[in-house]
């Protein structure tokens, strides 16, 4: 049964508290008696220390001042290894690590006890680069362990004699560059204890209940003494998975009574989250003379920075994706994450997918190139299909739509007919058009049990309520998860309540990232709903006296008979008579992936995958070396489409932060300082600097999927570098492999060409 | 300290500052007016956008003793709760929202563009906003929201006054 909510472009649950502004996020929140906090950072990216608070805790509306021996719990944290401390006790790994946190009475006097905190630093060597923090002599960035933090390897077949037998081989390298995800909102928190001593905290994240683990464990406090409430949050991308200042916060109000609430300015945000790994990637690729890849050598090298956030899963899908959705039957990859005393790299958008096209998107350009060959039709010729076999050895057995997104782009874009370079919009610009292709494993992978839960209610008012922990980071959960529930329910999503939120009232549905969202609590939000559907119909069937309860339906709080409409009993009346235990119904959902072995890769490491094509015109000024985008077109393979508005608007950001990405961002990174953390330094593109694009949603729906729908929020970046950095080339037959391609740059390699 | 008076959202206030104190901290830290947001505290993304006298301002850089005597529109003021000017359910209509935290900026900017010009070019509205930084939506759909909110404004099928 249809109820058209799949498929419909409801408007989003939470757009009218955003329009007006009563959208509150967590710097909003006024609270009765609050007191401040503020953050001492590292200046030094390398040092032991010894801090002193004596002054500090010593001026007047100061109310305390913590430091690591204040920590109650265990002073770690992290997302998978517990290397970040909550305050640095006896040494700091890079600029910005946490010393202290203040507490006073108002913002202005915590920011004036930082200055009286003494820290002395005893300086030690640090390293920047991760080749040079691979090397044996290299200072240790965790004195216990090696800077290489992770190794994952991929072997198929014979890439050495593959590589004797191919007619043209394309050997580069790529890099790229360590970015932020410039969330329009910084990080902020409010906490505060309830009368039973259970310590809340107020904030923006992408994962409440893994925020409650951790806090728990610090405060060293079961974590039912432990809250969290996700307020509105202004834009995540990956940057709000990673602890910022929600156990300062809470250790905080534990530790004095007091509400605390943390507001970081956009200068601190930069170093209070994780960054993009950026990846140097060397590519060596060869095909036959019939335009079939034979072999593919990648080595990547991650920089991680200080702390290893999810440094293992980011190059580990990095390295998957390293060879790009073609089939090659030789495969080497080796994928390396490594410290180093730089910001810390953790999520971003893409996660380690993202970065891999701009090195195996421009190797099909170069081998088509070489080959004299379309490179649409060599890139078609090579595409995974259903039954294709990945470079781990994982049999694509469904929903693979890759060419379908290919065509479609080439079909609003013709890539062969090279007319449109003729009239270039001023005389000193050339045209180039560029097609990128990606492929993206949806959810934590390699076995990892990928969970979801759900809960579905029948209020005894007839009303529903589902409970599922998914964040609203803007992508639009509050309203997909209602769609989905009032698809399966008969109702319009709007008459469905959601409780998402606060981690005593909901259950643990993951984090909002790795696209899995959608798919993920999508499937446990769908079950748990089917569950309360057949319990709902059920007593309707007996209170209806009907004969068996395959002709009963469900539509706007009311079950009927679907063939005599008349016929009927609302939901008020079903929820009355139902038992306790069958008013609420639960289900759970773990995305199926199987751990890779661990010498060659073999395993199904994701499922399901996500494709797209990116196709881009573009003008370049061969006297500036700037770029201007003049068209683009983007096909996402979406599964089904729940909400083709929202998908569309994933669409145009993806795009805009991948165009962002390839050609603005730079951090300014020196000796471990970011230079350009300010939004005057750190350069993003405008309204003026974009373009509309054409989207094309390609639907195909897979049989695991809530309704066939697969999460998009990430791989609606992935096929855009390419598609850029192709694009340039066509341009100006300047080959660029280091992003971002900045004016000065792009002019460099014109005219060195 | 420093007495000003100023008018905002049509309501009369007569507040005691400091002189250094910036306008959107009055707004927010005084008058609890939340959906001026801070995103920058450098006038870079146009978060704390509000309308003094017609025309935009980055409230973050403008001090408060500035204000003093002009007319300052905020997000609180236009459509009231119920979010019915035109350009607020042009927003929502065309999903023109995501996280949101540009959005309240984004529509003050558009309002003093449509307060001048009825019917601006694509061009133009991208102009307008080109001081408010969104890192969502690339800006496609806000900029199909103001044309809608101008059509509508234009035909005289969403009169807001």
């Amino acid at each position: 049964m249809n109820r058209g909510e799949v498929g419909t472009s409801r408007t989003r649950a939470d757009a009218l508290a955003k329009v007006t502004g009563r959208a509150i996020y967590p710097e909003d929140i006024i609270m009765e008696n609050m007191a401040h906090g503020a953050t001492l950072r590292s200046n030094m990216p390398h040092a032991n220390i010894k801090v002193d608070v004596t002054d500090a805790e010593a001026m007047e509306g100061v109310i305390k001042v913590l430091t690591a021996k204040d920590v109650t719990g265990i002073n770690n944290h992290g997302v998978l290894l517990k290397d970040h401390e909550v305050l640095c006790e006896s040494r700091v790994r890079r600029v910005g690590d946490p010393i202290a946190f203040v507490v006073a009475e108002t913002e202005d006097i915590a920011k004036a006890a930082l200055e009286k905190i003494k820290v002395d630093y005893e300086e030690l060597e640090a390293v920047f680069s991760p080749v040079e923090a691979m090397k044996d002599d290299a200072p240790r960035v965790h004195e216990e362990t090696s800077n290489i933090v992770f190794h994952y390897k991929s072997r198929t077949g014979d890439t050495e004699s593959a590589f004797k037998n191919c007619a043209v081989i394309a050997e580069n390298e790529y890099k790229t560059s360590m970015v932020d995800h410039a969330f329009l909102q910084p990080e902020a928190g409010v906490s505060y204890m309830e009368e039973d001593g259970t310590v809340v905290v107020k904030v923006a994240t992408q994962y409440a209940h893994f925020d409650r683990f951790e806090v728990a464990e610090a405060l060293g406090v079961p974590e039912e003494k432990i809250k969290i409430i996700n307020v509105e949050i202004g834009g995540a991308f990956g940057g709000r998975e990673d602890i910022s200042l929600q156990i300062h916060l809470a250790l905080a109000t534990y530790l004095t009574g007091r509400t605390v609430k943390c507001v970081y300015s956009r200068e601190e945000s930069f170093y209070g989250h994780s960054k993009r790994h950026p990846f140097i990637m060397k590519y060596k690729t060869g095909a036959d003379k019939e335009g079939k890849l034979q072999a593919m050598e990648v080595e990547i090298i991650g920089d991680t920075g200080a702390y290893a956030s999810w440094a293992i899963n980011v190059l580990r899908k990095g390295g998957v994706h390293s060879t790009g959705p073609y089939e090659i039957p030789n495969v080497r990859v080796d994928s390396i994450a490594v410290y180093t005393n730089n910001p810390y790299a953790g999520a971003m958008r893409g996660f380690g997918a993202t970065q891999p096209p701009i090195g195996y998107e421009q190797q099909m350009d170069i081998l088509a190139e070489k080959l004299e060959m379309d490179p649409v039709e060599f890139r078609l010729k090579n595409t995974f299909k259903i039954d294709s076999i990945t470079s781990n050895g994982q049999l694509l057995v469904e929903s693979i739509p890759l060419d379908r997104c290919i065509e479609a782009v080439v079909e609003c874009m013709d890539f062969k007919d090279k007319n449109f370079k003729k009239s270039p919009s001023k005389i000193n610009r050339q045209k180039g058009r560029g097609l990128g292709a990606m492929f993206y494993g949806t959810g934590y992978g390699n076995g990892f049990p990928d969970i979801s839960q759900a809960e579905a209610e029948l209020t005894k008012d007839g009303k529903v309520v589902i409970y599922a922990g998914a964040a609203e980071v803007g992508q639009g959960s509050k309203t997909v998860m209602r769609q989905i529930a009032g698809e399966v329910l008969g109702l319009e999503s709007k008459d469905i309540k959601l409780v998402s939120e606060d981690t005593s009232k909901m259950l643990d549905s993951g984090t909002a990232a790795a696209s899995r969202q959608t798919y993920n609590t999508g499937n446990a939000v769908k079950k748990a709903c089917e569950k309360l559907r057949d319990n709902i119909i059920k007593k309707a069937t007996e209170l209806l006296k009907a004969n068996s309860d395959t002709g009963v339906i469900l539509k706007d709080e009311n079950a009927m008979i679907r063939t005599f409409p008349d016929i009927k009993v609302s939901f008020k009346e079903i929820a009355q008579n139902l038992e306790k235990e069958d008013l609420k119904t639960y289900a759970e959902f773990t995305a199926h992936a199987t751990e890779m072995h661990e010498e060659t890769g073999q395993g199904a490491p994701y499922w399901p995958y996500t494709f797209g094509a990116c196709g881009v015109e573009l003008e370049v000024d061969v006297e500036t070396g700037r770029i201007y985008l003049q068209d683009a077109v983007m096909a996402q393979d979406v599964g089904r489409a729940i909400n083709p508005n929202l998908i569309e608007g994933q669409m145009d950001g993806g795009f805009a932060m991948a165009y962002s990405y390839t050609i603005y961002e730079d951090l300014g990174l020196k000796d471990g300082h970011i230079k350009n953390n300010k939004f005057s330094k750190y350069l993003m593109p405008t309204a003026l600097d974009t373009i509309n694009i054409k989207k094309i949603i390609i639907e195909d729906p897979e049989s695991t999927a809530p309704f066939g729908a697969k999460g998009i929020g990430e791989p609606v970046m992935v096929a855009v570098s390419p598609a850029i950095l192709n694009a340039i080339y066509d341009a100006t037959g300047v080959r660029m492999t280091e992003i971002p391609v900045t004016p000065e740059k792009l002019l460099k390699a014109i005219n060195e060409k | 300290m420093k007495t000003i008076k100023l008018n905002i959202n049509d309501k009369d206030y007569s507040v005691e500052i400091d002189g250094s104190m910036k306008l959107v901290e009055l707004l927010r830290d005084r008058l609890n007016l939340m959906g001026t947001k801070i995103g920058c505290g450098e006038g870079e993304c146009g978060a704390c956008t509000v309308i003094m006298d017609g025309e935009t301002v980055a409230s973050c850089l403008v001090l408060a003793f500035q204000a003093d005597g002009s007319k300052i529109v905020t997000i609180e003021g236009v459509g009231g709760d119920t979010g019915d000017h035109p350009i607020q359910k042009a927003f929502i209509e065309k999903g023109a929202v995501q996280c949101g935290f540009c959005t309240p900026g984004m529509i003050l900017s558009a309002k003093v563009l449509l307060d001048k010009i009825s019917d601006p070019t694509e061009e133009e509205i991208r102009e307008a906003i080109s001081g408010n930084i969104c890192r969502c939506t690339g800006y496609e759909k806000i900029v199909a929201a103001i044309q809608l909110a101008a059509h509508k404004i234009n035909k005289g099928e969403d009169r807001y006054e």
